[in-house]
């Protein structure tokens, strides 16, 4: 479980908090979904997870961010990362091997798996992410996609309770990036894994989160299923969160007094909606 | 043609060897290549760094770094003609002249410099960067931040590289003309180390933190996974570089 208590950060050389007053739980194994504008403090919320604030990126740290009973403040980084796996945005500066295979083995090795452990756990990553074709690929050889998953893959060879992705889909194509949350909410289901993401595609978010935060302007504004959450469109686009047009156009039928569902998240609910209005 | 130090993979026969004795080899031939004077000699060890290139398919890679390396060593190779009146007086000069002498050593210089970046570049290009570091730790006894360091430093090369390309594809995008002479190319290419420069710190900021959260402290020498063990082969190369040092040794001091 996760839970933020009253917590605020100030980065050192800010002027204000980017985040504030944030209170949120996550249960375990819940698959969690972030949106909100840019700036408005999102990555904040996944380093504070997995201890790079403050261990990493020093400031002012007010309340506290617990992982599995764990405080981020007072534990090392090491002991945070040992729970928790992090797929960072910057994919490239996140690869420190020149092989794919090699890639995986790195946290392995740092983590002293045991070495009859290790070929299992490589192969079951690989699998994971539907990429043994790639293991003894050079990483300069892959696309922005590939190298997506591969940083994926390495993060679940560890067996993280928890798994922190900041934009995992930001260089991949729609269906590129459908089967990356398909591979990890599969994942996540069968292993018990909390799944925390930053996105920027609510679709996706809403298809596949359990919970869904938006954050403006380093608060949290909504945190709920993504039906309740979606179900605010106009006030989502006041705060910079566009959502599916399917989304959008149920819920003007609702205000309407046309349809009275709950959102949709996506165009099949929507033509489900839809045949529920055309039969009344 | 691979990029600029990446690794590229192959089944020949500098691929397979140890990565340590690879890493050893290439240093001591091209300390041998200092060691020696002798223009024959450094020409022998030109041939077996260009034939050691060949038989690992890196033919053009290694013609991409002579011409670099040439670049560079004709700089010094100006200034020693200038400044090392030796030999025959070809042309004179104010201060001196140049003489055959002049151009033997700018030739040496020359010569010395490509044979003796040539393996240690190949080092690179038939080693993947994670055996580098894990053979260096295991074998070498190489505390692991450090054996990381010079790896990753030597990874992020061509990441730099394609950087530098992208701010200058960027900036011709915007008009800014970067043929021409090679003065103004540098005048236009500094004020673009400003930009590198920020992009490069942030990078390797991030790259440190990525691998930190992957238990980078925790590294110990007995944590590496794959083994690197030391064949015969590898131990003939080793005598064999050892062997073209002392015969450089030799050499300077019976000439």
């Amino acid at each position: 479980m996760i839970r933020f208590t009253d917590f605020s950060f100030r980065y050192r050389e800010g002027a204000a908090p980017v985040v504030r007053n944030i209170n949120l739980t996550i249960p375990a194994g819940c698959f969690v979904g972030i949106t909100g504008a840019a700036g408005s403090g999102k990555s904040t919320l996944t380093y504070a997870i997995n201890g790079i604030i403050p261990h990493c990126y020093p400031g002012d740290f007010y309340g506290s961010v617990e992982v599995d009973g764990l405080d981020t403040l007072d534990s090392s980084l090491t002991d945070i990362s040992a729970r928790v796996g992090s797929v960072c945005q910057d994919i490239d500066s996140q690869m420190v091997s020149t092989v794919v295979e090699d890639e995986i083995l790195y946290g392995l090795e740092n983590f002293a798996v045991p070495k009859d452990e290790i070929p299992g756990r490589v192969q079951e990553s690989l699998v994971a992410m539907g990429i043994e074709d790639l293991r003894d690929r050079t990483i300069d050889s892959l696309s922005g996609g590939q190298k997506q998953k591969v940083a994926v893959a390495s993060v679940l060879a560890l067996h993280p309770d928890v798994l922190v992705l900041d934009e995992p889909t930001a260089e991949l194509d729609p269906v590129s990036s459908v089967a990356v949350f398909e591979l990890l909410a599969r994942y996540a289901n069968e292993h018990g894994t909390t799944v925390v993401v930053v996105e920027q595609k609510i679709a996706l978010l809403s298809d596949y989160a359990d919970l869904l935060v938006i954050v403006d302007k380093g608060e949290i504004r909504y945190a709920d299923s993504p039906a309740e959450v979606l179900s605010h469109s106009e006030e989502l686009l006041a705060l910079g969160v566009n959502c599916p047009r399917s989304t959008t156009l149920m819920n003007a039928l609702r205000g309407a007094g046309i349809y009275d569902g709950p959102a949709v998240c996506n165009v099949p609910q929507a033509v489900e909606g839809l045949k529920e209005v055309l039969s009344c | 043609m691979a990029t600029f130090l990446e690794y590229v993979p192959g089944n020949s026969f500098l691929h397979s060897m140890n990565p340590s004795v690879k890493l050893i080899a290439a240093m001591v031939f091209a300390i041998t290549c200092f060691v020696t004077s002798n223009l024959a000699f450094l020409a022998v060890l030109l041939v077996i760094a260009l034939a050691l290139a060949f038989s690992c398919g890196l033919t053009k890679e290694t013609a991409g770094l002579c011409k670099a390396v040439f670049a560079f060593s004709l700089i010094l190779a100006v200034v020693l003609i200038l400044t090392t009146p030796q030999g025959y007086e070809l042309v004179p000069l104010p201060w001196g002249y140049i003489g055959t002498g002049s151009l033997l050593a700018a030739l040496t210089v020359v010569i010395r410099l490509m044979a003796a970046a040539i393996p240690l570049f190949l080092v690179f290009y038939v080693t993947k960067t994670n055996d580098l570091t894990n053979s260096a730790v295991k074998q070498l006894h190489v505390p692991y931040r450090y054996a990381f360091t010079f790896t990753s430093t030597v990874h992020f090369i061509p990441v730099f590289m394609n950087d530098m390309a992208g701010i200058m594809e960027a900036q011709t995008a915007r008009g800014v003309q970067f043929d021409g002479s090679l003065i103004k190319k540098i005048r236009l290419m500094i004020p673009l180390c400003v930009p590198l420069l920020v992009t490069s710190v942030r990078k390797t900021n991030s790259a440190a933190i990525a691998a930190e959260v992957r238990g980078f402290n925790l590294r110990t020498r007995q944590s590496g996974y794959k083994e690197y063990p030391v064949r015969g082969s590898d131990i003939a190369v080793l005598v064999a570089v050892f062997g073209l040092l002392a015969a450089a040794i030799v050499l300077n001091v019976l000439l």
